[in-house]
């Protein structure tokens, strides 16, 4: 009858029970492990509303300059593209657009040009109808850094105090500028 | 055992000091650079990675550097602006500091019971004489399953070894490498260039998508018969190609400009939602009668 207490002592008696706590806790860290990257999205979820956008100054395409902090007051749109993006010729139009529609009511739009040249750039601009376009060039991609950019095209919705209020990576649609920038005309 | 196991802690701790060192003695941008994730990219580092969002942040890590800031400083600039996830390395808390937790802790509590199984306390020495045989069994399954684990451990390692070298050739398919070079070429708007070596990669393998490049950068270059050329090998085959259209329409332009405002209105024809149809609208527009002198 003592025999079994002998072989196994003490500690060893729980044993399975502690492999079975061990491996149900193992488990459901695996299970939260594969599930954390969807949890917090990347990128998107960045908490950006409400922060002072970060400066951006300096010589412009044509010659002439701009600041930010010159047009406060106004709702900007800083789009971050360049001439060798793709996606960025496409959604180019759109933007021109919605800022012909909308600066009657204060809505600014500048492109920030990441590491490009400035033949290519007008040649896009001619090609796209954004001639008029104000163009931040950005050679070496270090201002677009300064705004955390993760990637062209980027667009930034800064208000009329200069903070910012969203920023969208990839392509804008109509009805994102439309959602971002109403609000902004409206109060 | 103990052997091993001081072994294999070595080595370890080789291996650990090698990776570590690795980036830490060239130059101090790369340095930086290598604890930062490339934003752009998957799994890449700032050091490692070509995308152009990756080659500014290199940009920027230079400056600071140059302007007297360490790397701590810099590391906190990157986190400010893109998130905790920038880091190669991120704080351990929470969730991740359960998954260092609880293998640390399992090995302690196996070693723990290791010591006591296999070191026979002199206290119970002689009340538990009759369970010997079974104590030297247990020992015995201590040494083996520590040996299997060894022994896990060395495949793994040789086997990991063994996989990974197969998988780096694939990248460098010579075609896929002619296109890209081309594609550099073409953002350095040195179309010649761009288009030798597109059809470098044609001779390889003809492929539709990349005989439109090919016709896109002699257009650009000033070969318009060549792109003209080009644009009805594809068209030969799909007549309704809205790139193969708009590239001869393009091409056309310059030689004869009645086919071209035909061909162009073909284009529009079949692709009104083209991203450049906006603008070939109005480059119709903005010329006389198709049929004109």
């Amino acid at each position: 009858m003592r025999r079994p207490a002998l072989r196994r002592p003490g500690w060893l008696r729980g044993g399975p029970a502690v492999v079975l706590v061990l491996t149900a806790v193992v488990g459901t860290l695996v299970v939260l492990g594969l599930r954390a990257p969807a949890a917090p999205s990347p990128g998107e979820g960045l908490a950006v509303a409400g922060t002072p956008a970060p400066a951006l100054s300096g010589p412009t395409l044509d010659g002439g300059h701009f600041a930010l902090s010159d047009v406060r007051g106004q709702v900007v749109l800083v789009n971050v593209f360049a001439s060798w993006c793709g996606p960025c010729r496409d959604e180019l139009p759109l933007l021109v657009d919605a800022e012909r529609e909308w600066s009657p009511r204060g809505v600014r739009l500048v492109g920030l040009n990441i590491r490009d040249g400035a033949e290519a750039v007008r040649a896009l601009l001619d090609e796209t109808g954004a001639k008029g376009l104000t163009v931040v060039p950005d050679p070496d991609g270090t201002r677009a850094v300064e705004w955390g950019v993760r990637g062209v095209p980027e667009t930034f919705v800064v208000d009329r105090d200069g903070r910012l209020v969203d920023r969208r990576q990839g392509v804008v649609t109509r009805q994102w500028l439309e959602q971002r920038i109403a609000p902004l005309l409206a109060g | 055992m103990a052997l091993v196991l001081v072994a294999l802690a070595a080595a370890a701790g080789i291996g650990l000091a090698r990776s570590a060192s690795d980036h830490g003695r060239q130059d101090p941008v790369r340095a930086v650079a290598a604890g930062l994730r490339c934003p752009a990219c998957q799994g890449e580092s700032v050091a490692d990675s070509r995308s152009p969002i990756a080659v500014a942040m290199r940009q920027v890590v230079a400056d600071q550097l140059a302007q007297g800031q360490d790397r701590d400083e810099i590391r906190r600039w990157f986190v400010q602006r893109y998130g905790a996830d920038v880091l190669t390395d991120p704080p351990a808390r929470g969730v991740r500091l359960l998954l260092w937790g609880v293998p640390a802790l399992a090995l302690l509590a196996g070693g723990y019971a290791a010591v006591r199984t296999l070191r026979p306390r002199a206290g119970r020495a002689r009340p538990a004489a009759p369970s010997m045989p079974d104590a030297r069994g247990a020992r015995r399954a201590w040494r083996v399953a520590s040996v299997g684990v060894v022994a896990l451990v060395v495949s793994v390692a040789v086997a990991a070894d063994r996989l990974d070298p197969p998988a780096r050739p694939v990248p460098a398919d010579p075609v896929a490498v002619a296109v890209q070079l081309a594609h550099d070429l073409e953002t350095q708007n040195r179309y010649d260039a761009a288009a030798q070596m597109y059809q470098e990669a044609l001779r390889e393998r003809p492929d539709d998508g990349v005989r439109l490049r090919l016709a896109f950068a002699l257009l650009r270059a000033g070969d318009s018969t060549g792109a003209q050329r080009t644009a009805r090998e594809v068209l030969a085959r799909e007549p309704d190609s809205p790139d193969g259209l708009l590239v001869l329409g393009l091409a056309q332009r310059t030689t004869q400009a009645a086919e071209a405002a035909t061909t162009l209105r073909r284009f529009l024809a079949v692709a009104p939602a083209h991203p450049a149809a906006a603008e070939i609208k109005r480059l119709l527009a903005a010329q006389p009668a198709p049929g004109g002198p």
